[in-house]
């Protein structure tokens, strides 16, 4: 096993790129979440409509 | 769960097989994700849903009469979902299909979004009710089960940093606090990994174990969900679990687990602050400021008092009966999304996680997991019992 090999197991779990990743989806989620519930209640999405 | 989440399982092979081929493996798990791939494992993920629905509605019906009648009619759709995730999990495994389509089997996003739905079906006065005992509950079982699997973890000779994600794990909110807690202290790889396999592999019974044991127990609703909402670790569970107890429960658990949630990012940023003075005693190391705690903190929670307040206004405004069936078709979406969330936990589920923990940090999870449920048992009965969500 080479060195950077071997080192690679000592790297700590990118934090910067799987905290942007994290943000996102919370955003996203908050943001889908709001306008679905706005969307149902001024009837775009009807009574009913959701299987 | 994140993408960060999902992939942390992977990392674990670099425990058990050489560095450079975990990396490889684990670079090839992702680059097997195509948007195609991920295209075709939603309509997976969506069909499995369509299939929980038919099963929920028309199997007490179709049992109706046999021997398994009464037992069909008691199971709640987080079953039917978790269940045909898992079996979908083993089909795709054996065709060698999973990785290729598991860019879609995204539980955290699934879950959020219907958190924040969730919201519409709660009034703003019982979110503010139960905040007081909510805060004063996580405040306590986060400190006590944190600091109790910290002092384990260095009885069972653990590195100070998996101490750190596993206590956090347990205390707090399962794969997303072990991320978060691993970004604080620079954890390794394989250290994340064993944090996530655990919070998977002992969160998954828990599911189906405590809404058993609270109808035992004869728990109330409110207390059942409290303690459900302060023991198990992923949010995604709690939901699972609470929404099989009932409506009330799941509103209680889902209130108990944001504010947990929402004190991650407290934690977080005193694990930062720990580990740079105390343990590293690094030299360049700052105070941690109010915008830390803002990037930890987790923005659904925000969507979700948000749902609550405009949902709150609204039957303020229409009048609790006409807006009945307008609030009943969110909760369908809310439900929607749930199901999503369920099949997603079933197909994520890796088996060989619990292999690759090896057997101290399961030793301390299982420990740490058997006080948190006796803790949260005992603030759950003395914080919630005169507790009622109409």
């Amino acid at each position: 096993m080479s060195e950077s090999k071997a080192l690679r197991r000592d790297e700590p779990p990118a934090p910067s790129g799987g905290r942007a990743l994290r943000i996102n989806e919370d955003w996203a989620a908050t943001i889908i979440g709001l306008v679905l519930l706005v969307l149902v209640l001024t009837g775009v999405i009807p009574v009913g409509v959701v299987p | 769960m994140s993408a960060g989440d999902a992939k942390a399982p992977q990392a674990a092979a670099a425990k058990t097989v050489p560095a450079g081929e975990a990396a490889a493996s684990a670079e090839a798990g992702r680059s097997a994700q195509t948007p195609v791939g991920t295209l075709i494992g939603l309509l997976v993920v969506l069909a499995l849903a369509a299939v929980t629905r038919v099963l929920d509605k028309n199997v007490p019906g179709w049992t109706e009469g046999t021997a398994f009648g009464e037992v069909a009619a008691a199971i709640e759709y987080p079953v039917y979902a978790i269940v045909l995730g898992l079996v979908g999990n083993a089909v795709l495994t054996a065709t060698g299909l999973r990785d290729r389509l598991s860019g879609a089997f995204r539980t955290e996003f699934f879950i959020k979004t219907g958190l924040v739905l969730l919201g519409a079906s709660i009034n703003l006065a019982v979110i503010v009710t139960a905040a007081g005992p909510a805060i004063i509950q996580a405040i306590v079982l986060i400190s006590a089960v944190f600091l109790f699997t910290w002092w384990l973890g260095g009885r069972f000779g653990l590195d100070a940093r998996l101490r750190a994600l596993l206590s956090s794990a347990v205390s707090i909110c399962g794969v997303s606090a072990a991320i978060a807690a691993a970004g604080a202290v620079q954890a390794k790889r394989e250290q994340l990994a064993y944090s996530a396999s655990l919070v998977i592999v002992f969160a998954l019974p828990s599911i189906f174990l405590l809404p058993w044991l609270a109808s035992v127990l004869g728990l109330s609703p409110e207390v059942a969900g409290a303690w459900i909402g302060g023991n198990i670790d992923t949010t995604a569970a709690v939901t699972a679990a609470g929404a099989i107890v009932g409506e009330d429960a799941l509103a209680v658990a889902t209130i108990v687990k944001v504010t947990q949630n929402a004190l991650m990012g407290v934690v977080a940023v005193a694990l930062t602050a720990y580990f740079a003075f105390r343990v590293e005693r690094r030299a360049d190391a700052r105070r941690p400021g109010l915008g830390d705690l803002w990037h930890r903190f987790p923005k659904f929670v925000l969507g979700f008092i948000a749902a609550s307040i405009i949902a709150t206004l609204y039957l303020g405004a229409v009048g609790s009966d006409a807006g009945k069936e307008v609030i009943g078709t969110v909760n369908d979406l809310r439900n929607l999304f749930l199901i999503l969330a369920f099949v997603s936990i079933g197909l994520e589920f890796r088996v060989a996680s619990l292999r690759e923990a090896g057997w101290r940090p399961i030793g301390v999870f299982a420990i740490a997991t058997v006080v948190n449920l006796a803790l949260a048992l005992l603030l759950a009965s003395l914080l919630f019992s005169g507790f009622s969500v109409t």
